[in-house]
């Protein structure tokens, strides 16, 4: 046990290191002119040229990514070259308001997705077909349509919710579930389709088995039946496809983050990549690596303990 | 299958009782102008985040609100762009115009306890010209600044500069704390003798920016609010949302698509002529393109858009026309050059063939994709119109780079219209500006920006630029079509002015209304 843990996280860090690199490359060939980003289009030539070298952008690259990772190993990130805030702090509280999002959405996938999938398993018919068209409209239809269209609903016409802004849950619980909910909302209706569908088909699975048709000739309920027995069997694909849904969200995350304004990880790195600030997409990309990588981690020890059979192999 | 629904239904009521109960929280904690109990908020929609709060290395245009929150400035700008007195009460020039005195208030205290003198401004002044801002230049001709003594401060200039009272009102005259100079955390720390003071507890960087009151502010009169919270908006549709949701006192429109919508959550606008856009003629000697270097085929191209039906599109008709680059309120301005090129393919088309070129001929600019697609076609199609080939190469992010390299004979562009002469000068037409990448001139604007640098009254700068205006308006240095409308949208409880030759309203004209 201990040492698949430690096998994965050392598979992590070769990940970042992999990552890191990459990224500083394609950062580097693509980013234009990031001092007159920065300076604007007023500056004149030699106040680029100062920018540019106060950045260190007219060293080799090699120098400069070398430099980075020195600093990043003792846990320097550097500080974004467009608001001057260093790099660890901007980037960790944003990364709390994304997983409260990202979070939200996949626990409400979960619940939904596990009630949709089971309903139909259990009673096929008409449920069944309305269950795979519900879910399906909802993975069709764009999650920026969907953010757009409940911000005008509930948000400036029934006036329920905040239509922008995040307000962090110690400050305000309530002011925290006002901002949150129409994001959280609008993240999970495209989720649901792909993870609904999985339970539906693992369960359906499971019930056709013998252990299935032993309990029922034995007396137990069929809804015990159910949820104790046939969901345990059938968790393990639906977990392994919402682990994905959960790495994707940090994706959606970023057009629900621009609409409704929030603070979130996403934003800053669409917004640095698009302006070139190296130590932000830096951070990003490390904080990113190492959630994928924890929630992998943590996926694979959970199907360990939900199936005996995996922890063998 | 029951217990599940129950679970559901359980977890439902749940949620809708806590929705309830973040009503009642979410709606009292952001916007509105006079919450109850008299305490104050404005709460402002800006386009870009602060990207320094170091004094030394202020941003301005758009990034205005931050620095004039925590900072004060040695002089200050009416809405009219008139020059009016501030942390300076008195100041005068000596008769070359390169040594400015200045008199200082001796009643100002920065909120770290520093006594504001004349020393701490003249190392200010030294440290804005030195700085990393992309407007350092606006001290370029500062030799030194000292103090003469607790409150009279000398300013010594490499050549007279008509401009420098205007860039003291800026943020090349913003004041900060000598105390906090070379901290480690000068750039997210500002301490400044301002209306407010940053509270960095509650602010998310790059998101949104909370100030509360200065309680020892000198000059209350000025001082509006009890807190101030700036927020950052990425996406246009998030703003319109917030404004819809009425959930900001003002907010910046980025374009004119969505004043109806605003106009119709209650909003009023203000609105002010900020930007000119059209092309710039940048290879006057035809030293790129040979075509250009003929009058007549500059004048043709003025002559060849249809300006009306580009306002529409550009702008949605909010502007006014003109074929010259300074503002109305410049005293170069003369409200009959807005006219000299009117519509006219054909006089276009006459005009090129009398300098040599019946069938056209072939010009290449740069294009980018961020301005859409609706520009290149309109330019390609109105100067197919009168023979002229129009090749656009897609710069993406370079374009600007690109354009000032030169790369380019010519370009389309949208610029600022300064709010003094001497700046459009330096940014736009002397052999040096920045977008003058050819560096060109004649014999007579040399004369012209002479007897403009030198003039030793207002009344003398004011007439050499009005003559230097109608020279390069008739050479056709440029193909100007019209000067957009900026708006600015307040809700029913805020008032504001717009401030001319500024991209955002200055913070202390935001009052609460009634």
């Amino acid at each position: 046990m201990l040492m698949f843990i430690v096998r994965r996280i050392v598979a992590g860090i070769v990940l970042l290191f992999v990552s890191t690199s990459a990224t500083f490359l394609l950062l580097y060939l693509g980013s234009g002119d990031i001092a007159r980003n920065i300076l604007g289009q007023q500056a004149t030539q030699e106040a680029i040229e100062a920018k540019q070298v106060e950045l260190g952008l007219d060293r080799p690259l090699l120098t400069q990514y070398v430099d980075w990772l020195g600093k990043a190993v003792t846990g320097d990130l550097g500080a974004s070259w467009f608001t001057s805030q260093p790099v660890t702090e901007g980037i960790m509280a944003r990364t709390w308001v994304t997983l409260s999002l990202v979070l939200g959405a996949t626990v409400l996938t979960a619940v939904i997705s596990v009630a949709l999938g089971v309903w139909a398993a259990v009673r096929h018919g008409w449920v069944d077909k309305l269950v795979q068209v519900v879910s399906v409209l909802g993975f069709a239809v764009p999650n920026f349509l969907i953010a757009v269209a409940l911000v005008i609903v509930f948000a400036i016409n029934m006036q329920v919710f905040q239509p922008t802004g995040y307000t962090p849950f110690s400050e305000s619980p309530s002011g925290w579930i006002a901002t949150v909910t129409l994001p959280i909302i609008a993240l999970t209706i495209g989720g649901i389709a792909a993870v609904a569908a999985q339970v539906r088909g693992s369960v359906m699975d499971a019930l056709r088995r013998d252990y299935v048709r032993t309990l029922r000739s034995r007396g137990l309920p069929f809804n015990r039946v159910v949820f104790k027995h046939v969901l345990r069997n059938a968790a393990g694909p639906a977990l392994a496809v919402l682990a994905v849904q959960f790495i994707g969200l940090f994706g959606g995350a970023i057009i629900v983050e621009r609409v409704f304004a929030i603070p979130g990880l996403s934003d800053i790195g669409v917004t640095s990549t698009a302006q070139g600030d190296m130590p932000m997409v830096m951070g990003f990309v490390v904080v990113s690596v190492v959630l994928v990588v924890v929630v992998n981690l943590i996926i694979d020890l959970m199907q360990g303990w939900l199936n005996p059979k995996v922890r063998l192999s | 299958m029951f217990r599940r629904g129950s679970l559901a239904g359980l977890a439902a009521t749940v949620a809708l009782s806590l929705v309830a109960a973040g009503c009642g929280g979410g709606s009292s904690s952001d916007g509105g102008g006079s919450s109850s109990g008299g305490s104050k908020t404005l709460t402002l929609g800006l386009i870009a985040p602060a990207t320094t709060f170091k004094a030394a290395d202020m941003n301005f245009a758009n990034e205005a609100p931050y620095g004039q929150a925590v900072y004060d400035t040695l002089l200050k700008a009416d809405p009219k762009g008139e020059v009016v007195p501030s942390l300076a009460t008195e100041w005068s020039y000596d008769d070359k115009k390169t040594v400015l005195t200045m008199t200082l208030r001796d009643d100002v205290t920065f909120t770290d306890g520093t006594k504001f003198n004349a020393d701490a401004a003249a190392q200010n002044l030294v440290r804005f010209r030195d700085g990393a801002s992309p407007n350092k230049s606006f001290l370029g001709s500062l030799k030194d600044a000292k103090a003469v003594d607790d409150t009279h401060v000398e300013l010594t200039l490499k050549q007279p500069d008509p401009g420098l009272l205007n860039y003291l009102t800026q943020n090349a005259g913003m004041m900060g704390s000598p105390g906090q100079f070379g901290k480690p955390d000068e750039k997210t720390k500002p301490v400044g003798s301002g209306p407010y003071v940053l509270d960095t507890a509650a602010t998310v960087v790059g998101s949104s920016y909370t100030f509360t009151k200065n309680p020892n502010y000198w000059n209350k009169t000025d001082q509006h609010y009890d807190k101030l919270v700036l927020k950052v908006f990425n996406d246009p549709t998030a703003m319109l949302n917030a404004v819809k949701g009425k959930q900001l006192n003002g907010a910046k429109l980025i374009n004119n698509d969505f004043i109806d919508q605003v106009k119709g959550s209650g909003y009023s606008l203000v609105d002010w002529e900020l930007d000119w856009t059209g092309l710039i003629l940048l290879d006057r000697a035809g030293k790129m393109n040979p075509a250009l270097k003929d009058i007549k085929v500059r004048q043709a191209l003025n002559h060849a858009f249809d300006k009306e039906g580009l306002l529409k599109a550009y702008a949605k008709g909010y502007g006014s026309l003109t074929s010259q680059i300074f503002p109305t309120n410049s005293p170069a301005y003369d409200a009959a050059l807005d006219t000299r090129y009117p519509y006219d393919a054909a006089k276009a088309k006459s005009l090129l063939a009398e300098a040599g070129y019946p069938n056209g001929f072939e010009l290449s600019m740069p294009s980018t994709a961020r301005v859409g697609t609706t520009l290149w076609s309109l330019i390609t199609q109105q100067l197919k119109d009168v023979g002229i080939t129009v090749k656009f190469t897609d710069a993406g992010a370079n374009f600007i780079p690109d354009m000032l390299a030169p790369k380019y004979a010519a370009t389309w562009m949208v610029l600022q219209q300064d709010p003094t002469d001497s700046q459009i000068i330096n940014f736009e037409i002397s052999p040096q500006a920045t977008f003058n990448p050819f560096k060109y001139t004649d014999a007579k604007v040399t004369g012209l920006l002479d007897k403009f640098v030198n003039a030793k009254s207002d009344e003398e700068a004011g007439a050499a630029s009005k003559e230097l205006n109608a020279y390069i308006v008739e050479q056709a240095w440029f193909a100007p079509w019209f000067r957009v409308k900026s708006h600015y949208a307040t809700d029913a409880n805020t008032e504001v002015q717009a401030q001319m030759g500024n991209a955002y309203p200055y913070l202390w004209n935001f009052k609460p209304k009634g």
